[in-house]
């Protein structure tokens, strides 16, 4: 029995459409025109305990909306889900004891106050044992190193440090389930290495459920086994990080050295030249070519040295949103009076 | 060199001259255009803002009802401060005209604002006065509010009309309408000339409460500063906050009028005159202040 | 794995206690305390604005009681009765903008920014949490004015209040506050379905401005209906006039009926509110940043 289950969830938005010009503004005050934006379109997920699971998908595939829906901040306009067996958008108090989102674009912690009474406003709030408050307060403090920093108002703090309070006023009750969305978006790359280095111990640690959205693959990558592509608000692969170049990359990358200073003319046939400097280029070449090209390359050339690679995984993904984004939009627009 | 510098200098100034009016005369008109085409998106707000703008004077028309039924009853007068009951709420009625024209919301704390958080650089970068920039948005700000304000401010007028004595005579109501152009410019230049203290005090917040404070009392938007005695009397009077309200109602009301009126306007002519004036001179001060910090 | 006999498949296992309201509250108390003070000047500007606004309309008052004995003819309004209402306003207005108005703005904030999301995640209850969450002490400053100007009122007044008025002079002033909170809430609430609400607070300053006279003066063919509107549909004209008029004049037999209704009013708005309040919740969209 999986900890989260989503069936056919899905949500939309009807937004006012602002006209442009002066006179269709002056229209706009008696009759405004709306049009239906779809943000999740029927998606269906399992997820087990303590597994850490990563959505991916460009801007506005849905991503932070599933989180939303799944937190019970917002209702679904079809489907279902529950969460350790609550329908989120109930908001029992019973549900939301049991798990936490953090969003890296808003912040919870009362601005001009130091850190540590946006804390026991938490406990009061959660009805933390003071004890068990104290123990895990102190634990994570350590663990995200901010001990001296509990005193200061958090509008003093750094991007990095307001974050790490933010993920401590979370974890402060011990969530199950802990929905991080963009969790280190802004970051410089050593706070945000020391959030990924906190997070991957602690999900280890207390086998807590994640799920997790991030602009940054390296995040993913260094703590996601699986991976959820979402794009125009559907599930377009769920796997493994290394599966996605599996399934959406048709090439390999041909790296060749040469010998001599420069390269020969006609490796075109072979392949898109992708990086030529000196003795070295770069092949991108189609998976099914691989053998043949390889093969007619080194029965016409002398040849030092040979690598076959997948293309980078960023490259691939990029490709991926990138053909999403031209596909057909999933937008009815009608006019409302 | 062939070329006369100084005829050249002449000549292309001028023509710079002619391009600069008509360039002026489109960045104002876009800029009209913007404000009028950013506010009308609101119009939930904006209706209903309007519509509640003339609940207060509900109250005040029972209020001061129930006042001169008092009045009346205890001592037979029928008037307060030289007003009839019609009278005063006719006054109430005109200074919701008056400061339709004259209040300007937001306008010194936005400007103390823009030089606060710097953003008043791109004015000094920019080709654009500033000073004009803001006037324009600001007609087009007042010209979209009486757009929508002139259905409401008419049905109150029309279902109030038993309270005035008919149309004044034109000549009254020319200087009317002076009088109301005028409390528009004042208004302004007024405000704008306290958010330019901006320059000096980085919190002008409190400055602007005590003006909004004196505004709302002693420009005669509450009751009309007839009725204040002595000492309030007189130094309201020579202030230039009556210009804002309490004017141009009691020009309408025929309160003032002969050589009184024509003084009237020529002093709120001078207060005008002396804002714009100081305006710009602290405008100017305040820029080399301000370029003196480095920015 | 099996389900049954992991614990966190347990929704009975060893759930946290439920959160104290009041310790919540007063930790809110606290922490706006601890802000307030930490801006200094800023809050004694506050309190000396506010005070002043309210001096200048003390003011206004005294100088229409140069002209006349009362406020309506025969209502028992004399100067020093209608400082014990002005009093009463000023008690209501700043229990309203020392609890209340603070949160109510933010709400609709909150709503338009999307950061209602963590209040929707808190195992407490969500109107609660946005209503209160903050205290503007500095709000209190017209209470202790009020507290001042209703002094000096009754001691100036011929006749004394009996005990019972005394009692029940409170216990109306929360009445009043409770009918202006449900009527703050509410309207905050409709930023939902209006998207920004920037007239908020003018609408609320509009609209209250009824409450701020002796209801007898909405007389006569128009008046009589309004009275009746703000009195039954909308019970803006009971929120100061019912323990103003307790406290200032004699209590007589004809005053219970609307007293009563002053009760009945108070938790009628409340609970209205809250209907329209959940109505809200289901209907927010959370912003994205």
């Amino acid at each position: 029995m999986a900890i989260i289950e989503i069936d056919s969830l899905a949500k939309s938005y009807r937004v006012y459409q602002k006209q442009e010009g002066l006179l269709a503004s002056i229209g706009g005050l008696f009759r405004r025109s709306y049009r239906e934006v779809v943000a999740v379109a029927g998606i269906d997920l399992r997820v087990e305990v303590g597994e850490f699971v990563a959505f991916l998908g460009p801007n506005g595939a849905g991503k932070t909306t599933t989180l939303k829906l799944l937190s019970g901040v917002i209702n679904p306009t079809g489907g279902m889900a529950r969460v350790m067996g609550h329908v989120p958008w109930k908001r029992e108090n019973s549900y939301r004891r049991r798990f936490a989102l953090v969003m890296g674009q808003k912040n919870q912690l009362w601005w001009d106050l130091p850190a540590q009474e946006s804390f026991r406003l938490h406990q009061q709030i959660y009805g933390i044992d003071p004890d068990d408050f104290d123990r895990r307060r102190d634990e994570l403090v350590d663990l995200l190193q901010v001990g001296t920093l509990l005193a200061q108002p958090v509008r003093e703090l750094s991007l990095g440090e307001r974050m790490k309070m933010e993920l401590i006023a979370a974890l402060l009750h011990s969530p199950e389930v802990l929905f991080l969305d963009e969790p280190t978006i802004g970051l410089d790359v050593v706070a945000q290495h020391s959030i990924q280095a906190f997070l991957r111990y602690y999900q280890q640690l207390r086998k807590v459920t994640v799920l997790l959205t991030s602009h940054y693959m390296k995040d993913v990558a260094a703590l996601c086994k699986r991976v959820v592509i979402i794009t125009h608000g559907r599930i377009m692969y769920d796997g493994s990080l290394s599966g996605i170049v599996d399934q959406f990359s048709g090439h390999k990358i041909l790296s060749l050295v040469f010998p001599g200073d420069s390269a020969p003319h006609g490796l075109e046939r072979y392949g898109e030249v992708v990086e030529e400097e000196g003795p070295k280029v770069k092949l991108r070449v189609d998976r099914g070519n691989i053998t043949d090209a390889l093969s007619s390359i080194l029965a016409h050339h002398a040849v030092e040295d040979v690598t076959v690679e997948d293309p980078p995984l960023e490259d691939v993904i990029a490709e991926v949103f990138s053909q999403a984004g031209s596909g057909t939009e999933a937008e009815v627009a009608r006019p409302h009076a | 060199m062939a070329i006369d510098p100084g005829s050249a200098a002449m000549n292309g100034s001028g023509r710079l001259a002619g391009h600069a009016a008509v360039s002026t005369l489109r960045t104002w008109w876009i800029v009209l255009r913007i404000a009028i085409e950013e506010r009308l998106v609101y119009r939930g707000d904006f209706a209903l803002g309007t519509l509640m703008r003339f609940l207060p004077l509900v109250t005040q028309v029972f209020f001061w009802t129930a006042i001169f039924d008092a009045v009346a009853g205890a001592t037979g007068r029928t008037t307060v401060a030289g007003y009839t009951n019609r009278e005063m709420i006719a006054y109430l009625l005109l200074t919701q005209v008056s400061r339709a024209f004259s209040s300007m919301p937001g306008l010194a704390s936005g400007v103390a604002l823009q030089i606060r958080n710097g953003e008043i650089k791109k004015y000094l970068v920019q080709p654009i006065d500033l000073i004009g920039f803001l006037l324009a948005s600001r007609v087009a700000h007042k010209l979209v509010y009486y757009l929508v304000a002139a259905g409401p401010f008419a049905l109150v007028f029309f279902v109030c009309r038993g309270y005035f004595n008919g149309w004044p005579e034109p000549q009254i109501l020319v200087a009317y309408v002076l009088s109301l152009l005028m409390s528009f410019l004042l208004g302004f230049f007024l405000e704008a000339t306290l958010g330019m203290i901006g320059f000096w005090w980085l919190e002008v917040s409190s400055l602007l409460f005590v003006y909004m404070l004196f505004n709302f009392f002693f420009s005669g938007h509450m009751f009309p500063i007839d009725m204040l005695p002595g000492v309030f009397g007189t130094v309201v009077r020579v202030i230039p906050l009556q210009y804002l309200a309490y004017f141009p109602a009691a020009v309408f009301l025929g309160k003032v009028q002969g050589a009184e009126l024509v003084w009237g306007l020529l002093i709120q002519f001078g207060w005008v005159l002396f804002f714009v004036f100081l305006c710009r001179l602290m405008f100017h001060l305040g820029v080399k202040r301000y370029s003196g910090f480095g920015g | 794995m099996s389900g049954i006999s992991d614990p966190t498949f347990d929704n009975t296992a060893a759930l946290p206690v439920r959160p104290s309201y009041l310790r919540v509250f007063l930790t809110f108390a606290r922490n706006s305390l601890v802000r307030d003070m930490t801006f200094r000047a800023n809050f004694l500007i506050e309190c000396i604005t506010s005070v002043a606004w309210m001096g200048m309309n003390l003011g206004y008052y005294l100088l229409v009681f140069q002209f006349t004995p009362s406020i309506g003819e025969d209502t028992g309004w004399g100067q020093y009765q209608f400082l014990v209402f002005l009093s009463t306003t000023l008690f209501v207005n700043s229990l309203v903008q020392a609890f209340f108005m603070p949160n109510c703005e933010e709400f609709s904030e909150l709503i338009r920014t999307g950061n209602l999301d963590f209040a929707l995640l808190k195992p407490i209850d969500t109107q609660f949490l946005i209503s209160l969450h903050k205290v503007n002490w500095s709000a209190l400053a017209n209470f202790f004015f009020g507290g001042a100007l209703l002094a000096v009122s009754l001691t100036n007044l011929s006749y004394m209040p009996s005990p019972i008025q005394v009692v029940l002079y409170p216990v109306y002033v929360i009445c009043g506050v409770a009918i202006f909170y449900s009527l703050m809430i509410s309207l905050a609430a409709t930023s939902v379905w209006l998207g920004r609400n920037q007239t908020l607070y003018e609408f609320w300053f509009y609209i209250t401005n009824f409450s701020r006279y002796p209801m007898e003066i909405y007389r006569g063919e128009i008046g009589g209906p309004l009275r009746w509107f703000f009195t039954f549909i909308i019970p803006l004209l009971v929120v100061v006039n019912v323990p103003a008029r307790l406290l200032a004049q004699p209590f007589d037999a004809q005053n219970w009926p609307l007293a009563g209704f002053a009760v009945l009013a108070a938790l009628a708005a409340l609970w209205i509110s809250r209907m329209i309040f959940r109505k809200a919740m289901l209907g927010y969209r959370s912003a994205s940043s």
